[in-house]
């Protein structure tokens, strides 16, 4: 499973997660706060260059972002055939602020880095009766079971294939909810008999 | 792991982590993009199931964990998509929603009648009509209106595009509930106790 997590180190890698977290956090409710132009467009030009400065670390997520910049176009447009420009600039620079600075943070921080302040902040949460360890294994399991998904899915396309020489489509979510629903039940078990007691 | 874990324990943690994965699935399948930047994706279908199977309380906790695992960057939303940025694009609404969405279909699947599989299919449609459906939207809108300023009229319209996909949807939720009634009798749906 690929993350978007970039390899090619930038200055923002080298920030504790917890602070880029918490920057990103500000900041993004700052951008929803303020409704002055010239204050958005600061952070629009802001934003440009924190993404020029993350350099080819950048690359994985191009075409995400260029997604995002189609959105707020189209928020834009939309916004400007009512005949409210200044909507349309305010909407469309907040929404490419937030989602440069969420990528910004996602493709500058590893996944598990960011696991770890999460559980870090779930810690207090142990005191009303739930686990944060728990959580932790929750994620793991989710990722196998996804994988395991793939692979069974695959399976039973083949399998329909073979029978009816077409592929399966919508028409294998039912017998895979039953067979993953049994994984599930064997999963169980053998958490229980592993940590049970 | 220092803490012992009970039977029910491990059977809902087991759970949890197979919803949360199955709505991961339904994000590898390709999403078809719609102008306002709300793309169709199977994920509803997600939230539909895990409410009428697992009941409200281990739905809203196998959606929230799939939310989770997005918000920590993993691009598990339909079209390859994660991150913090997702939550305050214009769909956001529609995001946060489907962990209430879950919550709602499984707290109406509980109180619907069930009994022979056809019984529980048509309950499993109503409750997945009005929580992943009707609530869901309404979230969605409220997001519209909030994240994009849409004007709220202009939102509804734009949020009906979705209706008619999202109902057969409901219809498939219906069907593989009655293919796991049938397979597995005992199966608590809506989370009743056995």
């Amino acid at each position: 499973m690929g993350s978007l997590y970039s390899e090619h180190l930038t200055w923002l890698h080298r920030w504790p997660a917890g602070a880029k977290l918490a920057c990103m956090a500000l900041l993004g409710t700052l951008l929803f706060l303020f409704n002055e132009l010239w204050l958005l467009a600061a952070a629009g030009l802001a934003c440009a260059l924190l993404w020029c400065s993350l350099g080819p670390a950048t690359h994985k997520v191009r075409r995400l972002i260029r997604s995002v910049l189609v959105a707020a176009a189209l928020v834009a447009g939309f916004h400007l055939w009512l005949g409210r420009p200044d909507v349309a600039a305010v909407s469309a620079l907040r929404l490419a602020c937030a989602s440069t600075l969420g990528v910004a943070l996602t493709v500058t921080t590893r996944p598990t880095d960011l696991l770890l302040v999460l559980d870090a902040l779930l810690a207090p949460l142990a005191r009303l009766g739930l686990r944060p360890e728990r959580l932790s294994l929750q994620l793991a399991l989710m990722l196998r079971f996804t994988e395991h998904f793939f692979v069974q899915w695959q399976k039973l396309d083949e399998a329909h294939r073979l029978r009816t020489g077409r592929p399966g489509g919508l028409r294998l979510i039912a017998p895979l909810t039953v067979q993953m629903l049994q994984a599930a039940q064997r999963v169980a078990d053998a958490l229980y008999a592993r940590l049970g007691g | 792991m220092t803490t012992a874990v009970s039977r029910k324990a491990s059977h809902s943690m087991a759970l949890v982590a197979l919803f949360a994965a199955l709505m991961a699935v339904m994000g590898l399948i390709p999403k078809i993009d719609l102008p306002l930047g709300v793309p169709i994706t199977l994920q509803s279908l997600g939230v539909m199931l895990a409410g009428c199977l697992l009941g409200a309380r281990l739905g809203f906790q196998a959606i929230a964990l799939f939310l989770l695992a997005v918000a920590a960057g993993l691009p598990l939303l339909a079209g390859g998509r994660g991150g913090l940025g997702v939550f305050m694009a214009p769909s956001a609404g529609y995001l946060l929603g489907y962990a209430l969405a879950a919550g709602v279909t499984g707290a109406l699947m509980r109180l619907l009648p069930q009994g022979q599989p056809l019984r529980t299919a048509i309950s499993a449609f109503i409750a997945s009509a009005l929580g992943g459906l009707v609530f869901l939207h309404a979230m969605g809108i409220a997001g519209l209106v909030l994240l994009a300023k849409m004007p709220l009229e202009k939102a509804f319209f734009a949020d009906l595009v979705f209706v008619p996909g999202d109902l057969v949807k409901c219809l498939l939720c219906a069907v593989v509930v009655h293919t796991v009634a049938k397979a597995m009798p005992h199966w608590p749906f809506g989370g009743r106790e056995r």
